[in-house]
């Protein structure tokens, strides 16, 4: 394996870990130092990426000898999409949001985060997944009872499933008994591993029965950290990384039922969304909805569902990021917690705020022109020809979720418009262009989707050659 | 790239070009005035009348050749392409035709119905979305882009909807023809999926791909279902009333013309596949025969112009789709622009309504008096009350529709919203919380507002 030129990984972990520090220790510099080292981490993944890409799409080391962080397509997009989630966020959120601590921890999410992506070594993955879901199992990101223990219940099962490996690969005769490398393929600790492994998932996706921790993480934490840390999208990254290059058979023999179950999911949320009324819950129903999709998609072990996937990871965490801000810098604005109860009518204050609203949602959704309709589009198409119940029940569980979408954007922004508001301003120069930037993300990506196909389709090619060799062979032809 | 290839190109793209300059110059602080939106509205769509007057010119002096411009694939994945095709041929020119003349017109007719509006801006920028929409249905190569342009339509419907968005009734009429847009909509997406899955490709650029019988059915149905939502046919004709809530020029496009013929065009386009089907044709007869009786009943008992024109409208679009069951093409794309233009002029007139009226009356001398003589006065009085009070209710569609659908789904999700909240005791804090800063900000609006 070829080495990247740099330890741009470890450099893109490294920086949060030292703006954290800083972070901690002054009040006064915490958001300079989390924008300073946020976007140094996005500068050394994008190049971690444009090194991966120069590469033809090989795997690359970084000081291979230690075998602990590699840059492949598959992890070297989340780099760089992770960054400048939380660059942004920590840019655009509100001054209240943005204290030693909540900035630090944020930070440290971020490096723990990247660690998991970059990870070449299964150790240092669990352990970086243990430690992304610290804030919000120990604290300061705590919320309800439910968060802290489905994170925990993931956190016990990797562990578990990582115990069970390193026995099975140890006896096996394997030389670095947490190398992903070497794991590859051969299926050590069989079932159990495999079984500890998908609830680890299922608990940190947030898929049914283990949902719910996720609306409550939502209502009751800080919202943008809780938006950060669900778009890691750690879950699918765990499924893609470990479960179907090492349980190959399982993971084929498994994938109907759990893409059953990520359908059901889907659906669950949509159905839940319909009438719920608190803003936070509808978008972390709607979230979790969208979610469920990826796993579907990557369950389906096809070209476009997988690929569909992999592009709906980036559309669902830069599409609810934009909301989840808007939602924000909407309730410090007006001092409370929206419900979809009545109407607002506050587009009439905040009208470009609104349409941020808007164009984030409809991107959720899948409107034409925004990148959510290619990902829709390759993920039903692609579900639908290895599960077709879930590929015509896909877009059942989006149209509903697009209702609940439009509801709440309705009952916010729309309406009667109240009086007695005074002194509210809409979007501020340092929101408005994060928010511009997402909004352009999402329609140029949208407008022109082949370049965010193309991005991932070294990923996609590598896992579906490992579900369906026969289909990747031709395909390679 | 030839001459008649571009020109099809620029003419489909230019409302898009406007619509994308408009927005951003809007999201970057500067509020076009007036006359910039009203003059690059005329020229945009003036040179666009031309150039497909043009364009159909070409078409018939060369013996009815199609025009396609191929544009490559949006995107591709293993052997799934997403083909970008436009075309232009017998079918799809005649609706161009008819959008460009129609937004022309409606942007010059805005101009000084909506002066001064504080939404002038917004409508316009919704104008120029919406016939981006329209020209990609009409010019579509491929039930993929069909559904681009389906999409878009829909949403600035729905936005222009809410258009007078300070009061709750648009807002709320909104919502529900999005419900049902979004609902019908999946009709669309499924049957180019069930298209990709059968006959490998959704394309229609160098015919209709052929199906079997029972595939032709399935693939019909869908299709119908999404024109059937569309363009407001039994049982989903309940959202056109509210659609009414928008502001008259967007409502005599939306349901006088474009939008609301929409489905009878993805109908005429797909008829190939329709007729292979015995099935999906007696559905379309069916569902048109049932459209053109509600429209025609209900019509004669509302209260409001524009809602008495809507009905009428929906009876006229349910014979079309009659028409187009019965196998001829030619008889509803007539009918269709015959209807659009006639729709349009009366939506348009009817904030006038009683003045036309006046004026008629004084042209004939006096005032007309009320023969009596309609053809309800032959059905028996009982029949006619039981119809009445069926066509006051808008022959109980929406609320079928809210039985059937709408409440089982809410008290579904309210029963799922109550499981997810066993065991959580300890998680009540931060909801009572909630509540609690609910109940101060509505106690300090109420304060507030005197």
């Amino acid at each position: 394996m070829a080495d990247l030129s740099f330890p741009f990984v470890s450099a893109s972990i490294a920086f949060p870990v030292m703006a954290a520090c800083l972070a901690f220790s002054s009040e006064r510099w915490a958001r300079l130092a989390g924008v300073a080292g946020s976007s140094a981490s996005a500068l050394c993944a994008l190049e971690c990426l444009r090194e991966v890409q120069a590469a033809g799409g090989a795997r690359l080391g970084e000081l291979s000898t230690l075998g602990i962080f590699a840059a492949d397509p598959l992890n070297a997009t989340f780099l760089v999409l992770y960054s400048f989630l939380t660059l942004g966020i920590l840019i655009l959120a509100p001054r209240r949001d943005t204290s030693s601590k909540i900035t630090g921890t944020t930070l440290l999410l971020l490096a723990a985060t990247l660690a998991a992506y970059g990870a070449d070594n299964l150790m240092i993955l669990a352990a970086a997944w243990t430690l992304s879901a610290l804030p919000f199992i120990l604290g300061p990101f705590t919320g309800t009872w439910r968060p802290r223990a489905g994170l925990a219940a993931s956190c016990v099962a990797i562990f578990g499933a990582l115990g069970i490996i390193a026995r099975a690969a140890h006896d096996g005769g394997a030389h670095n008994p947490f190398s992903l490398a070497e794991l590859q393929g051969h299926n050590f600790g069989g079932s159990a591993a495999f079984a500890l492994l998908i609830v680890a998932i299922v608990c940190r996706k947030g898929i049914f029965p283990a949902h719910a921790w996720i609306e409550d993480a939502a209502e009751a934490g800080p919202v943008l950290p809780v938006c950060l840390f669900i778009n890691g999208h750690l879950g699918a990254f765990l499924l893609a990384r470990v479960v179907i290059p090492d349980f190959p058979l399982s993971a084929q023999g498994a994938f109907p039922i759990l893409s059953d179950l990520a359908l059901f999911t889907a659906l669950y949320a949509a159905v839940r969304a319909v009438a719920e009324t608190k803003a936070r819950r509808i978008l972390s129903l709607l979230v979790l909805s969208q979610s469920a999709c990826i796993l579907a998609g990557l369950e389906s072990a096809t070209p476009e569902g997988i690929t569909g996937a992999l592009i709906h990871c980036m559309v669902v965490a830069v599409a609810t990021t934009g909301l989840f801000s808007v939602l924000r810098l909407m309730e410090v604005r007006f001092g409370r917690s929206f419900t979809a109860d009545h109407y607002l009518g506050l587009s009439e204050y905040t009208p470009r705020l609104a349409v941020f609203f808007a164009v984030c949602g409809l991107s959720l959704v899948g409107l034409p022109g925004t990148l959510g309709f290619c990902s829709e589009d390759l993920l039903i198409h692609g579900t639908l020809v290895s599960h077709p119940q879930v590929g015509l029940l896909l877009p059942l569980a989006t149209a509903m979720n697009a209702v609940s979408l439009f509801r709440l954007f309705s009952k916010m922004f729309l309406g009667t418009q109240r009086t007695g508001i005074h002194g509210v301003g809409d979007a501020i120069p340092r929101e408005r262009w994060v928010l511009a930037a997402i909004a352009v993300f999402i329609v140029v990506a949208g407008v022109t989707p082949s370049a965010a196909v193309a991005l991932r389709r070294n990923a996609a090619q590598a896992l579906n050659a490992t579900l369906s060799p026969s289909t990747s062979v031709a395909e390679n032809r | 790239m030839s001459l008649t290839q571009s020109v099809l190109f620029a003419v489909v793209l230019a409302p898009g070009v406007i619509f994308a300059l408009f927005s951003v110059l809007w999201l970057l602080g500067w509020n076009a005035p007036e006359r910039v939106l009203t003059r690059a509205t005329a020229i945009t769509y003036s040179i666009a009348t031309v150039a497909v007057a043009w364009l159909a010119w070409s078409v018939y002096s060369g013996g009815g050749a199609t025009i396609a411009v191929p544009l490559g694939d949006w995107f591709t994945v293993h052997d799934y392409h997403f083909p970008l095709v436009l075309l232009g041929d017998g079918l799809s020119l005649p609706f161009l035709a008819l959008t460009v003349i129609l937004v022309g017109l409606i942007g010059q007719f805005s101009a000084t119905y909506l002066h001064r509006d504080p939404g002038f801006a917004r409508f316009y920028i919704l104008l120029h979305l919406f016939a981006f929409g329209a020209m990609l249905i009409f010019s579509a190569g491929s039930f993929d882009l069909v559904i681009g342009g389906w999409e878009l339509v829909g949403i600035t419907s729905v936005l222009l909807i809410s258009f007078f968005h300070y009061r709750q009734g648009p807002v709320d009429s909104a919502l529900r023809v999005f419900i049902v847009y979004r609902a019908c909509d999946i009709g669309i997406i499924t049957a180019a999926f069930v298209l990709h899955h059968m006959a490998h490709s959704s394309s229609f650029a160098e015919g209709m791909p052929h199906l079997v019988d029972g595939d032709a059915t399935i693939v019909g149905l869908l299709l119908l279902l999404s024109a059937a939502g569309k363009s407001a046919q039994v049982p989903f004709s309940g959202w056109l009333p509210r659609a009414m809530e928008g502001p008259t020029p967007s409502s005599a496009i939306f349901y006088g013309a474009i939008s609301v013929h929409a489905g009878a065009y993805l109908l005429l386009r797909a008829q190939p596949i329709i007729l292979e089907s015995p099935f999906a044709t007696a559905a379309v007869i069916l569902i048109g025969l049932l459209t053109a009786a509600q429209g025609s009943m209900i019509g004669r008992t509302c209260a409001d112009a524009k809602t008495s024109l809507a009905y009428a409208s929906l009876a006229q679009v349910g014979l079309v789709f009659v028409e187009i069951g019965l196998g001829w093409t030619w008889i509803p794309v007539m009918h269709i622009l015959g209807h659009a233009m006639v729709r349009t002029l009366q939506f348009l007139r009817a904030p006038s309504m009683l003045h036309d009226y006046h004026q008629v009356h004084a042209a004939a001398g006096g005032h007309i008096g009320k023969t009596g003589k309609h053809y309800e006065s032959f059905i028996p009085q009982g029949l006619q009350l039981w119809l009445y009070r069926m066509a006051i209710d808008r022959g109980h569609l929406d609320t079928i529709m809210e039985r059937a659908f709408l409440q089982p789904l809410m008290q579904t999700s309210r029963f799922l919203a109550r499981l997810d909240r066993i065991g959580l005791s300890t998680a009540r804090a931060p909801e009572k919380k909630t509540a609690e800063i609910h109940a101060v900000a509505a106690h300090n609006e109420r304060v507030i507002d005197g």
